[in-house]
């Protein structure tokens, strides 16, 4: 059972720093609540008693979404739902909705955010291999001699292991910036033990965008989770890949390369297995899921064209 | 604790409550506004036992900090209908038979509602996606997808209105659709479990628990519990008559609260009536416990082995029950086979997570009558054992058997219906106390584990001949149910096969897991897993087609049970012939087929799971009707 003394629900930026930088030694940062609720319960960390909470959703410059140079940049208070339901994030960021999607349940994705489920740092979080793969970068604020004063880490950096990062003790996450990508197909793959309300045991995020005439990887990211104590790009089977033909028999190959990759400390036979189908299908859907562009596989589609 | 004021609109009523900051949705809906149709099955987002509308959007109400909600308009399953009547949604749920113990169906209600809110179009792969946050232990779901198909028909107009009514009932109910009594109660939320119930003055229960599966109690100090203001009493087993203390369903070895030595982990060892439900936790930590642990036993074989740790001195061999079943001569039966067939089948405890947690009421009245409220599946019995226990006359033991959000055999043991009444007794005033999850999971008794050693002999023709059967069950630390699921697994045993030699033992031991107790079938799955995959296992060995090595083997009418009852009516040769029939069976030997079997996949058969039937297509995303 959760308790505390306060419950703060600022509604500017400066509020909310200024009422976190004074809070007393041991309170806490509160969003979705979708972590921090079924912690404090018995088998996990028990009765906890928190002086103050300070609640950033009902912050007005953590809302919405903006463009600029390449990047979205997500305020914290995005959801997971908001993958599914906006059309503008469903284009520019075409994995999410397809991790959304397998994440928790429609109820869930209401409240959880991805700024939340990337500050828990869970090994097997959904929203870290889709933010690995976008190059994520966080964006953190606190006060400086009563100026706010931002930085920015990228999520690799940000996550140092298991339930550990960089935030300091008076810092806010205020956004979360991810490469856009639109025109690319996404895909995601997550194992678990059912289908819904049910954190990975491993996951996967693709990104491919082929070439116009649908023949050649042109670009793509792959990273996965679950696989390690923080999310694992596969950048060599990047670069392998670019510039390929696209056939079965080279998505094969990446697909055995990945699984050598996989460092995991648990169930490593398991995990590989899962992770050379997690590839293969991720690459496979990715590029079936790529808009305006058919793609042909070498190794099937051309004996057909013949 | 300072409060927070919130101002909020529930169900189209303006409302203004000072509660206190660390409040749920949840704990505000159910304490404050006495809205108990939201309900707490699990408090940690897992089942939806708790789903409401805030602004629209459908959240679990134990994952919102009631501050969150202030601002807001918050529709509940009393909300959704005036009083007196049902949205289509609810009548729907009624018509097919969607409720069954109920306590799912508030929560499948608003996930239902909101489903056809988000898409009226929905299709049946993307409802069953859309209320994949919420859990039911008792329909299989299959009724509560009719429903919602029904509601979304009737809503769009392509059915009419009184396609909701009650369907005509010929010259008999039998093969008619007949709804059940107590289905608008629960579809509307209106039904009172034992948490949703409230009485004036009354005070929160909470128990503490042993960390240890095997230690003696050296002390127990509750002073500085007690001390504590807004606690009104401190329980234990000084608090129970020595020489009654213990119940249980078949043998009453178990006393109501740990009486020197601890024989489980989570077994109550102390109780705390408080004020309210924080003081009551509060105070569990401020309990002093010295234990010493002792050596245990956790193996079901090792419990048996020469020098095991004793878990109950009546019982120094450990053995709950031992039920031996004899017929015809089993030497002969193996002697006389073509082949004999010997394997292991062992099965795992299982949890029977019913959606209601354990809770309870009791009070003593104003004629000293002891009443215990609780969703208890053996109440006839618990009074009794209790009477005995307080050593009242049995005409001062009442117990009222609240609605059951669920048992499937794990609410007939009294686990905590006995502190509930010596808190009434001590404080006479009522108390209630309520489970959360983890607590259920952890005090109350699971499936029997099962190991079961088989031996089978057989004719070339597939007649069995023989069967040695030997079952050994984990029955925990207490005998609960466990004479009850060993004669029933030892008559069960062999299956619904006439076996002219058989010998049959099915035992059940003490250890210090978690006890075994009453579990659906009651002993016939674990022998029915192992006799089943045995008659497979023949037809293999044999080269037979799995039916036709049943229908050799199979009870008739005129055959003798293996307890030497005979039959006067049988009907599993029916039963083999719809199976096949439905199930489109490809006749065979079962190794002999590979994957090119006929009798797989096809329109009646489930896909594998997979989510995303909200997206209509990947090609041309901006067409994508996400949500
Ligand atoms: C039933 C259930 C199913 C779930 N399923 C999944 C799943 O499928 N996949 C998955 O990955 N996760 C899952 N989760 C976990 C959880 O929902 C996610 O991790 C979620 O994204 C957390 O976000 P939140 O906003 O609820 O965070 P909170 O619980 O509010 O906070 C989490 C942590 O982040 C910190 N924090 C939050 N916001 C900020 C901020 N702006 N700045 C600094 N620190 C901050 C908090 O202090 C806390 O330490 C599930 C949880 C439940 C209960
Ligand atoms: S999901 Fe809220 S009580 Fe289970
Ligand atoms: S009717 Fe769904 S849990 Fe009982």
């Amino acid at each position: 059972m959760l308790t505390c003394d306060t419950y703060h629900m600022p509604t500017n930026l400066r509020d909310a720093l200024e009422i976190w930088s004074g809070a007393p030694e041991g309170s806490s940062l509160i969003s979705g609540a979708t972590d921090i609720l079924p912690w404090a319960r018995e088998g996990r960390a028990g009765d906890v008693h928190i002086p103050s909470f300070v609640d950033v959703t009902k912050i007005k410059e953590l809302d919405g979404h903006t463009v600029a140079n390449g990047r979205v940049r997500l305020g914290a208070n995005t959801v997971y739902q908001d993958f599914l339901t906006d059309a503008s994030l469903r284009h520019l960021l075409p994995c999410m909705p397809y991790c959304a999607i397998w994440f928790a349940d429609d109820q869930i994705r209401e409240q959880a955010t991805f700024a939340g489920n990337l500050a828990n740092a869970s090994p097997v979080a959904d929203g870290t291999p889709p933010a690995a793969a976008l190059n994520a970068s966080l964006e953190l604020a606190r006060l400086d001699g009563g100026n706010i004063k931002t930085r920015q880490l990228t999520v690799s950096d940000f996550i140092v292991g298991p339930g550990r990062t960089l935030l300091q003790p008076d810092e806010i996450i205020t956004a979360v910036s991810l490469d856009a990508v639109a025109g690319y197909g996404g895909s995601f793959q997550k194992v678990g033990q059912r289908r819904s309300l049910v954190i990975s045991v491993a996951c996967c995020a693709a990104l491919v965008k082929a070439d116009s005439t649908g023949r050649y990887f042109d670009d793509l990211r792959l990273a996965l989770g679950g696989v390690g104590p923080r999310p694992m790009r596969l950048t060599a089977i990047e670069a392998r890949l670019r510039g390929e033909r696209i056939s079965h028999r080279t998505i094969d190959q990446a697909a055995k390369l990945a699984a050598d990759e996989v460092a995991s400390r648990s169930r490593q036979e398991y995990r590989r297995d899962v992770v050379i189908g997690f590839v293969k299908s991720a690459l496979e859907e990715a590029l079936e899921n790529q808009p305006d562009i058919d793609v042909t596989y070498e190794d099937l589609g051309e004996t057909e064209n013949a | 604790m300072p409060k927070l004021k919130i101002e909020l609109d529930v169900n189209g009523r303006k409302i203004s409550r000072e509660t206190d900051a660390y409040k749920r949705l949840l704990d505000f809906l159910r304490d404050d506004l006495n809205l108990t149709g939201t309900k707490e099955g699990c408090g940690a987002g897992e089942c939806g036992t708790c789903s409401v509308f805030v602004d629209g959007k459908l959240v679990k109400s134990c994952l919102m900090p009631v501050a969150k909600a202030s601002g807001t308009k918050i529709e509940t399953i009393e909300g959704l209908a005036k009083p007196g009547d049902l949205t289509p949604m609810q009548k729907a749920f009624h018509k097919t038979g969607a409720s069954q113990c109920g306590y799912c169906i508030p929560g499948m209600v608003m996930a239902a509602t909101s489903a056809l809110r988000q898409n009226p179009n929905a299709g049946i792969e993307e409802i069953k996606e859309r209320l994949g946050g919420n859990i039911c232990r008792c329909t299989g779901y299959t009724k509560i997808f009719e429903a919602v198909e029904l509601a979304k028909a009737v809503i769009a107009g392509d059915m009419p209105e009184d396609a909701l009514n009650e369907d005509a009932v010929g010259d008999s109910y039998i093969g008619h659709n007949v709804r059940r009594l107590d289905a608008p109660s629960k579809v509307s939320g209106r039904l009172r479990y034992a948490a949703d119930m409230k009485m004036h003055d009354m005070l929160q229960l909470q128990v503490l628990r042993s960390p240890h599966p095997h230690a003696n109690i050296v002390s127990i100090d509750t002073s500085a519990a007690e001390a504590m203001d807004g606690v009104v009493c401190v329980i234990t087993s000084a608090d129970v008559p020595d020489d009654t203390d213990g119940f249980g369903v078949f043998v009453h070895d178990q006393p109501i609260m740990a009486r020197g030595v601890v024989r489980h982990v989570g077994e109550a060892v102390a109780a705390v009536a408080a004020e309210d439900l924080v003081t009551a936790r509060r105070a569990l930590s401020k309990i002093k416990v010295v234990y010493e642990e002792i050596a245990g036993v956790f193996d079901p074989e090792d419990a048996l082995k020469d020098g095991a740790a004793i878990v109950h001195d009546y019982a120094p061999d450990n053995v709950v029950k031992h039920i031996p079943v004899r017929k015809g001569n089993v030497e002969a039966g193996f002697a006389n086979a073509d082949i004999i067939l010997e394997d292991d089948f062992s099965t795992q405890q299982v949890e029977h997570a019913y959606l209601e947690p354990e809770a309870g009421i009791a009070y003593v009245d104003a004629d000293d009558v002891i009443v215990v409220i609780s969703p208890s599946q053996n109440i006839t019995h618990h009074r009794h054992m209790l009477s005995h226990i307080l050593k009242k006359p049995i005409n001062k033991v009442r117990f009222i058997m609240s609605p059951v959000g669920g048992g499937f055999g794990g609410k007939e043991d009294m686990i905590y219906q006995g502190m509930l009444a010596i808190v009434a007794m001590k404080t006479h005033r009522p108390v209630q106390l309520n489970f959360t999850r983890e607590e259920s999971i952890i005090a109350s008794a699971k499936r029997h584990p099962s190991r079961v050693h088989y031996k089978m002999g057989l004719k070339w023709n597939g007649e069995i001949t023989a069967i040695q059967f030997n079952m050994l069950s984990d029955g925990g630390a207490y005998g609960m149910s466990s004479e009850g699921v060993m004669r029933k697994a030892a008559i069960l045993s062999c299956g619904p096969y006439e076996v002219h030699n058989l010998s049959v033992d099915t035992t059940a031991v003490y250890t210090n897991n978690t006890p075994s107790g009453a579990f659906r079938t009651f002993g016939g799955m674990q022998a029915q897993f192992a006799t089943e995959s045995m008659m497979d296992m023949a037809a293999e060995a044999l080269e037979m087609d799995p039916f036709q090595i049943r229908r050799i083997n199979m009870m008739k009418i005129g055959s003798r049970t293996h307890t030497q009852h005979t039959l006067t009516a049988a009907s599993l040769d029916r039963c083999l012939d719809a199976a096949e029939k439905e199930s489109r069976w490809e006749n065979g030997t079962p190794n002999v087929r590979g994957d090119k079997r006929s009798d797989l996949g096809g329109d009646d058969t489930r896909a594998p799971c997979t989510l995303g039937a909200r997206f209509t297509s990947g090609k041309n995303s901006d067409k994508e009707r996400v949500a």
